[in-house]
């Protein structure tokens, strides 16, 4: 296929881009933006697709004709955060149904904001997932080792699936303790569902997310099902749009665990869909890094947007995983890219504490948005702090969408200065270095605990504030290289990321075996794990040769809570092959926890396998890719003054489509794209990467 | 203002109190840091505030990466930064009270070790001592001190549970220690790090206390790593901004919290008030009770903590020491008063004045058995909580931030031996899903936790499983478990589980205040108390006959059994076999306000989601579908109960001031020339502005069985308990409940002081 097209649905815009592999130079790249259009997403799809293809001058149909279509999908993510979701029951072991409403008690604030952990009188739960009213209890019973010390009570189950219909329950969850180990139980309860209510959407969690911890497996599964039915409608919908278009291939969709995934898996796991929008920048972070953009392929990435920064790690070119997520307080297994959340971003609301000025966690989002947006904020933010600061071209800010208004800007933060004796600038450029100092915080509390030290990393700053804050963050850091990815791109970085992906299909078996592992068993889950998927591939359309298949084992010290996934061998295993298994996670332990770390006389555990499958959707490599040079070296288009940390200094200010690569300046200088502003502190210098990526060298601490 | 006389306050009987001038005895040739730059710039504060925030988190995560103990993972430990001479500048949000000791136990090495051994950089100094730092002798505490350009900077510290180190039953909770003797090993600070080089006898000698070296060893790996690492960060901050700017930073924060809380505290008006907790059975089956009393007395802006009125200590398990009661303190202030500080509550303790009486059991005396007592810190911080929020009641602007007590701590250990041979011994934490109490604005969370440990969580059952070999047969949200009132208590959990592949397997119950015989978390403001936890063992059951035809219990009552075996609070060893169930239940949170004023559609709605019981709904809140009449005739009754006679000898003239809400139900007014504490419903007088407002109301005195669901503690304790309620005699609104040994006189809960 010569064109390859990904498209990410936001909340506001939802951006395509259009990749020609047969152009002249390489690859050629057009972005397509349009609209958003809730609740019927796909209408707004083909309206960015269209706008893609008239950069190829082709039309829509041309462009389906011939084109592969990746899609970054929030369907999913959207009914959650607004609640549109299904009517779901929830059939768990007899004595276990509370574990959704238990939510083992204080783990659900892990990952909530420090000011909610410490105020006790204001924390409570959310609403529960599924109501109590169609949660069923099943008498059925598998222990750890997977025997069924309590057959499956067949009649009292049907009875109990009945109820549920009779509530009139759009989707079932079956989740069962220790289905992990047996499944069959899980199994028969679906069959019998199948056979009452032919039509509903089943979940089970042995085949949502296999691993051991019946909290978080429900969860998972219990959101599977909530999500289901919108998926399949929305699915539905836009292949049936796209086939009335001329498309004839398989829509691939973006999962969460950094790679594509057919319609139909998508259907069945919608799950796997939701976060798949900062996955997809991270994703597209990974190919660049691969190309040393920076000189490094270990990158930590900070997507910048309105209301959250976002941190990704990537160690020796691969993406750092975990196996859960949040929704809320809620959190579930789901092997995922580990991108994590923080309330700092553009919109991040400041405030007057006690001693000083306080930056976020609250943010007014896009609505109200910025006081200097002129839509109604009244709240000053970052956005406002940089204005006036002079980061930003009153007239030419989101490439010339949004007019700032700096005069209540200013008002707003004299005000808030007053208080500490600043005026409006400096209470601006107060916010604006805690702001810094706390999204740089975040991230060095990220690497840390992942047991990486953030000097070894380059930064890579993307989304619409990653050129704002990117020098100073890397400076906080003691990181001298930071870089804005595809400047030209920043709208699109997410969609390029979906153009840029891999098939990529997971299946785990959870676990709980002691040592001495036996290899037999080892075998058999494995061959069982790759032929499903070898299976889901095939069904992907991708060919049997251009597999890859890679082996993943969970460890963790019997005597100890670390659990270490590494990847291992593939294979028949022997002896050795568990022996080596074995060394290469005591090897891991000590990297990531320290020498002598473990306790190995006690044995181990054996907590997980895993088999992922990858296999190409296209050739497109970075590098390749045309951007265009637009003109000759470019002058400063112009002069103001901007306030930098060491005091006010006029500032070139540089028109970014327009540099060439190759070129550099020396800071001061602002760089203005279309969708992002980059500052070059004095001090720092910034140059135009072959990819035509920003880098900057960041100097010393200020 | 106490000065603790440092001859009786050394540790070695009465615990170790720094005096007034404790600095003086610190060796003149350990240089402080003491330099602070004059001009502190906010936005440099700022940065530093969130980088001493973001220091100590990942001071915690080294902890636990590194150790990998189940123990420390569900965050039994706490980690701080503290300034030159120990003032808190940031603790954590994990067991609060846990690390209360550090203050103490650097002031304690700084002013008998500055000398010998000394103090030096790369140092680390290690004590498990309760007479001095450690709240009992599992949580042992490590603190290194932080030079900076040849001066001692600050410290690092923290304190963490440990698996095992001696004493007469594996992991450290014996029930049954007369005294310290039976307890595991305790040892007063020592430098077990000399300038960064570990002192190999030493670690030998500590390893050989315990039962399992190995995995003290790994933890002490880990506690040392993580004072280590926290000790660099802020080298390196300092050497960033400079060790004045951070000091400056540093002080400023602990003025802050002290600002804070000096601030609230002018928004009460002054009184005293007091609680009165019980501790029950100082040794197993023992079969009595003893008493404690709390009294805080704010006067403008400090409070006096006084533990007078508690019973001497005794034989047995059921005392703690001056730094676990000072701590619950401490640890109940930070969550309630000054949760906008994140932590940092260093500042507080300035404002505190501590009368301690030595020997009582709040505040034991060598060589009293601690370790095993440790438990009945949550039953100070229940019983601070209940103080605090009736404080925070006087005040408007603080009511929105009361919370009523949580449970009380049920810790049950298991014991035993799997069909592999593999010895298991670790307490089921799943205490740390009990309820909490009771807002001012709304219900507490079911199974939300205790509030003195936000984050402390429980592990799936499939992990416990895979601990223990168990199966648990159900692990559900417990009706009735939570308090009565206006707004319920949240309901904490009932749990059963049964031998599953397992050789041998005892027992083990041990239990805070009075947490299996009579109430879990108190009511607050009229609201009930939430009902007492139980253990039993359902003895050869007919379990294996049940799952062959496909069915499982819905609790271990629904199923016959050859026999059933209460197991009291505190219990050495009890076999469960194959076929045995044995349930715990987790308490539920105090409850708040007249549980009459609860809205009937918040109680239908607790009936149809089983948070309460029908017969609950119809004797507590005189909800019943069927009788429209029922809460109306539950309020009448209360006509019959008997007016308090009591002396009126507090009349305090009128003051012209405004009405003050001191209680949900109690205002200070001026009626007839006089300020009088008046019900805020009726109007009713109860009582002078000065006088206890429970001598104006009526009381009755019944069964603790009352309380819907609560056992009985005569199957445990032979002292008479009673639940007290009054209420008002104007509009019988029920004003307070409480739970008393039978013939102790009214509690007054509340005096105001006259002006």
């Amino acid at each position: 296929m010569q064109y390859i097209v990904g498209v990410d649905i936001g909340g506001t815009f939802t951006d395509c881009v259009v990749l020609d592999t047969a152009a002249e130079n390489g690859v050629a790249v057009e972005i397509g933006k349009a609209s958003s259009t809730p609740p019927d997403f796909q209408t707004g799809f083909l309206h960015a697709l269209e706008a893609g293809a008239r950069g190829h001058d082709l039309t829509l149909q041309a462009l389906l004709r011939s084109a592969r279509v990746f899609h970054g999908c929030t369907v999913g993510t959207n009914a959650l955060v607004e609640g549109k979701t299904a009517r779901v029951g929830l059939l768990s072991t007899r004595g276990h149904i509370d574990a959704t409403f238990i939510m083992r008690s204080g783990a659900r604030l892990k990952w909530m904001p420090s000011q909610y952990i410490a105020h006790v009188a204001k924390q409570t739960k959310p609403e529960p997932l599924v109501p109590r009213a169609l949660c069923e209890e099943i008498d059925e019973r598998v222990a750890f080792d997977g025997a069924a010390v309590v057959d499956l009570n067949e009649d009292l189950a049907r009875e109990a699936i009945v109820r549920l219909v009779d509530k009139g329950v759009e989707a079932i969850a079956i989740s069962l303790i220790w289905s992990t180990a047996n499944p069959s139980h899980e199994r028969r309860l679906r069959d019998l569902v199948n056979e009452i209510a032919p039509n509903l959407f089943v979940s089970i969690s042995s085949e949502v997310s296999a691993r051991v911890g019946e909290y978080e497996r429900t969860v998972a599964t219990v959101i599977n099902a909530m999500i289901g039915p919108p998926m399949r409608h929305y699915l539905e919908a836009l292949e049936g749009d796209l086939a009335a278009n001329g498309f004839s291939g398989k829509l691939q969709i973006m999962s969460c665990a950094g790679g594509l995934i057919d319609s139909d898996l998508a259907r069945s796991l919608p799950v796997l869909t939701i976060g798949s929008g900062p996955v997809a920048g991270l994703i597209g972070a990974t190919n660049l890094s691969l190309s040393k953009v920076g000189g490094s392929t270990n990158v930590v990435t900070a997507d910048v947007g309105g209301t959250t920064l976002d941190i990704g790690t990537i160690h020796h070119g691969v993406p750092i995983r975990r196996p859960t997520a949040s929704h809320g307080q809620f959190e579930y297994f789901v092997s995922t890219l580990d991108v994590r959340s923080v309330g700092s971003g553009g919109g991040s609301i400041i405030r007057a504490g006690d001693n000083a000025l306080k930056v976020g966690p609250d943010s007014a989002a896009a609505n109200p948005g910025p006081i200097c947006f002129g839509r109604g904020g009244r709240l000053p933010t970052v956005t406002d702090a940089a204005a006036l600061l002079g980061y930003y071209d009153p007239d030419y800010f989101f490439g010339g969408r949004i007019r700032l208004a700096i005069d209540p800007a200013r008002e707003a933060l004299s005000e808030l200065g007053a208080t500490f004796g600043m005026s409006a600038e400096e209470a601006a450029a107060s916010a604006m270095r805690i702001v810094n100092a706390q999204m740089a915080d975040a991230i060095w509390l990220t690497l840390t605990q992942q047991g990486y030290d953030a000097r070894d990393f380059v930064l890579y700053g993307f989304g619409g504030g990653g050129g704002l804050h990117a020098g100073e963050i890397a400076r906080e850091l003691g990181i001298h290289t930071a870089v804005v990815p595809l400047s030209d791109l920043a709208a699109g970085w997410s969609a390029f990321g979906i153009a840029a992906s891999d098939a990529l299909v997971n299946e785990s078996a959870g676990m709980s075996m002691a040592s001495p592992f036996d290899p037999d068993i080892i075998n058999e889950q494995w061959r069982r794990l790759e032929a499903r998927v070898l299976d889901k591939l095939a069904n992907q359309g991708i060919a049997l040769e251009d597999i890859e298949l890679s082996h993943h084992a969970e460890l963790r010290y019997a005597l100890q809570t670390n659990q270490v996934a590494v990847s291992v061998e593939g294979g028949d295993y022997d002896a050795g092959g568990v022996e080596r298994m074995v060394a290469v996670f005591e090897a891991e332990y000590e990297r990531l926890f320290g020498q002598g770390s473990g306790y190995s006389a006690a044995g181990m555990q054996l907590t997980s396998l895993e088999v992922r499958g990858h296999g190409p959707m296209s050739d497109v490599a970075i590098e390749n890719v045309e951007m265009g040079d637009a003109g000759a070296d470019f002058p400063g288009k112009r002069e103001r003054d901007v306030r930098w940390a060491t005091g006010m200094q006029s500032t070139p200010i540089f028109e970014g489509t327009r540099l060439r690569r190759g070129w550099s300046a020396e800071g001061p200088a602002i760089l203005e794209f279309p969708d992002t502003t980059i500052l070059v502190a004095p001090g720092d210098s910034a140059a135009i990467h072959d990819t035509g990526s920003v880098v900057l060298t960041v100097g010393g601490k200020q | 203002m106490t000065k603790p006389d440092p001859k009786a306050w050394s540790g070695k009987v009465h615990s170790y109190r720094p005096a007034a001038d404790w600095k003086a005895r610190v060796d003149d040739r350990l240089e402080l840091h003491e330099d602070v730059a004059e001009v502190l710039d906010p936005t440099d504060y700022e940065v530093i505030r969130q980088k001493l925030w973001t220091i100590n988190l990942a001071h915690g995560d080294t902890i636990t990466r590194i150790s990998g103990s189940p123990v420390l993972a569900t965050l039994d430990f706490n980690m701080s930064i503290l300034t030159e001479d120990a003032d808190v500048v940031m603790n954590a949000p994990y067991i609060q009270f846990l690390n209360a000791g550090a203050p103490l136990g650097i002031r304690y090495i700084m002013e008998n070790y500055s000398t010998a051994p000394g103090i030096d950089e790369g140092d680390i100094f290690c004590c498990n001592d309760p007479w001095i730092a450690a709240c009992h002798q599992m949580d042992v505490l490590f603190a290194a001190p932080i030079f900076c350009e040849g001066k001692l900077f600050g410290w690092a510290a923290n304190a963490g549970h440990q698996y095992d180190l001696g004493g007469i039953v594996p992991g450290g909770w014996p029930q049954n220690a007369e005294d310290v003797y039976s307890d595991p090993v305790v040892l007063p600070p020592f430098k077990l790090v000399e300038k960064g080089v570990m002192r190999r006898d030493l670690e030998a000698l500590y390893l050989r206390q315990s039962r399992l070296p190995d995995m003290v060893a790994l933890d002490l790996r880990a506690q040392l790593a993580g004072v280590r690492f926290a000790r660099e960060q802020i080298v390196q901050l300092c050497g960033r901004f400079g060790a004045a700017t951070v000091k400056a930073a540093m002080r400023q924060m602990v003025d802050q919290a002290q600002e804070s809380f000096r601030k609230k505290l002018l928004s009460i008006p002054d009184g005293t008030w007091t609680e009165t907790r019980y501790i029950d059975e100082p040794m197993p089956f023992s079969r009595t009770t003893q008493r404690t009393q709390l009294s805080v007395t704010k006067k403008g802006d400090r409070l006096t903590i006084s533990n007078a009125g508690t019973d001497a200590q005794t034989p047995g398990t059921n005392g703690i020491p001056f730094v676990t009661w000072a701590g619950s303190i401490t640890g109940i202030i930070s969550v309630s008063m000054l949760y906008e500080q994140l932590f940092a509550y260093g500042g507080c303790e300035r404002q505190i004045d501590y009368e301690a009486t030595p020997g009582t059991l709040t505040c034991v005396d060598y060589p009293a058995a601690v370790s095993g007592g440790i438990l009945h810190a949550v039953t100070m911080m229940n019983a601070m909580q209940a103080v605090l929020s009736r404080m925070m009641a006087a005040s408007e602007e603080l009511k929105g931030d009361i919370v009523a007590p949580c449970a009380e701590f049920m810790l049950p250990v298991l014991i035993g031996f799997n069909d592999r041979g593999e010895y298991f011994g670790q307490a089921i934490l799943d205490g740390f899903a009990c309820g909490s109490g009771a807002r001012s604005f709304g219900d507490g969370v079911d199974t939300g936790g205790p509030n003195f440990s936000p984050l402390s969580m429980i592990l799936n059952t499939e992990q416990l499983e895979q601990w223990y070999p168990i199966l648990c047969l159900y692990r559900r949200s417990d009706p009735d478990s939570g308090g009565a009132g206006k707004w319920r208590g949240g309901n904490g959990l009932r749990l059963g589980i049964t031998p599953y592949r397992a050789q041998s397997m005892d027992i083990v119950t041990n239990t805070g205040g009075q947490g299996a015989t009579s109430q879990n978390g108190q009511g607050l403001l009229g609201g009930l108390p939430s009902p007492a936890s139980h253990y039993v063992i359902r003895k050869g059951t007919e379990l294996a006959t049940l799952m062959a035809g496909k069915r499982l219990p819905q609790t271990a009552f629904d199923i016959a059994a050859e026999e059933t075996l209460w197991l009291g609070p505190k219990s050495n060893g009890t076999p469960l076999s194959k076929g045995d169930i044995f349930e715990f239940r987790v308490g539920g949170g105090g409850g708040y306000g007249d549980p009459l004023d609860r809205d009937p559609q918040l109680v239908a709605r607790d009936i149809e989601l089983g948070a309460i019981s029908p017969d609950a709904a119809r004797n507590v809140y005189g909800f019943d579908p069927e009788d429209s009449n029922a809460r109306s005739r539950l309020r009448e009754s209360r006509g019959k109960w008997r007016k308090l006679e009591t002396s009126d000898e507090t009349r305090v003239l009128a003051t012209g001031e405004p009405d003050l809400a001191i209680h949900e139900y109690v205002v200070a007014t001026d009626r007839n020339g006089e300020r009088v504490l008046a019900c805020a419903k009726c109007g009713e007088r109860l009582a002078g502005f000065s006088g206890s407002y429970k001598d104006g109301a009526l009381v009755t005195e019944v069964a603790i069985t009352t309380i819907p669901s609560a056992p009985d503690p005569a199957r445990y304790i032979d002292d008479e308990m009673v639940l007290r309620l009054f209420a008002c005699p104007g509009c019988l609104t029920q004003v307070s409940a409480d739970i008393a040994r039978a013939g102790e006189p009214v509690f007054e809960e509340m005096r105001l002081a006259a002006t």
